[in-house]
């Protein structure tokens, strides 16, 4: 890991496209602010690793795991492709 | 193309009908192409059907019909990479999971899609959201009543 000490208002370039920069610092906490395109997702890590390992769990499911979904919700809603089978 | 899903079988799609995920999702980042099939027994039920790997497929619902106070708050930085200005003109789901308990819908992380671009993305929501909201026969509300 690549260790650098910036104090407030400096900045971070990460490739030619990513900058970060130390908006505040309050006590242990760090305020960073990303610019990056757009194209590129920047999420707390914590946050991304839990939604991997929900996807990867969720990738598991069978049609059978799903029957039980007819039991729930209310009549409207198709969440696929405007009626395309 | 012709794709021999692990889940049903030989199926067809119209290359028009192919969403990118220029991200793929979070786990399945090699996964950029998906096609929206709709479950043959259930009509709430989608899964997007990986179209590069046969063996990955995701169950997606539309979460207000399992959860009709959902609303989904999305910066616009998450929106601009799929040519959105405004979060009404997508579609969005949610993945469904399994826990021990039963069936699960990950409302932290929807899916947006563009139907118009062709153009998917799974997106962060802001605000305290479940990342498995287990689905039950009571009331369906994400805000419990003093």
């Amino acid at each position: 890991m690549l260790v650098l000490s910036r104090q407030r208002d400096e900045s971070i370039m990460i490739g030619d496209t990513i900058v970060v920069t130390i908006v505040d610092i309050r006590g242990d906490k760090v305020r960073l602010g990303i610019n990056a395109p757009s194209e590129i997702p920047v999420h707390r890590q914590e946050v991304y690793e839990a939604i991997q390992r929900e996807n990867m769990r969720a990738a598991r499911l069978e049609p059978g795991d799903t029957e039980a979904i007819g039991r729930f919700g209310n009549r409207s809603g198709r969440p696929d492709d405007s009626g395309k089978r | 193309m012709r794709i021999n899903t692990s889940r049903f079988g030989r199926i067809d799609i119209d290359a028009g009908d192919v969403i990118r995920f220029p991200s793929g999702l979070p786990g399945l980042e090699d996964c950029r192409e998906w096609a929206l099939l709709a479950d043959s027994s259930n009509e709430a039920l989608g899964w997007l059907q990986c179209t590069t790997r046969p063996e990955v497929a995701v169950a997606v619902v539309s979460p207000r019909r399992f959860v009709p106070d959902y609303q989904v708050r999305i910066p616009r930085s998450e929106l601009t990479p799929l040519a959105l200005s405004d979060i009404r003109q997508a579609q969005v789901v949610v993945v469904v999971g399994k826990t021990a308990t039963g069936l699960t819908l990950n409302l932290k992380a929807p899916i947006v899609i563009n139907l118009e671009a062709r153009t998917g993305r799974q997106v962060v929501a802001s605000g305290d959201l479940p990342m498995q909201y287990e689905l039950s026969h009571g009331r369906p509300s994400l805000r419990k009543s003093a």
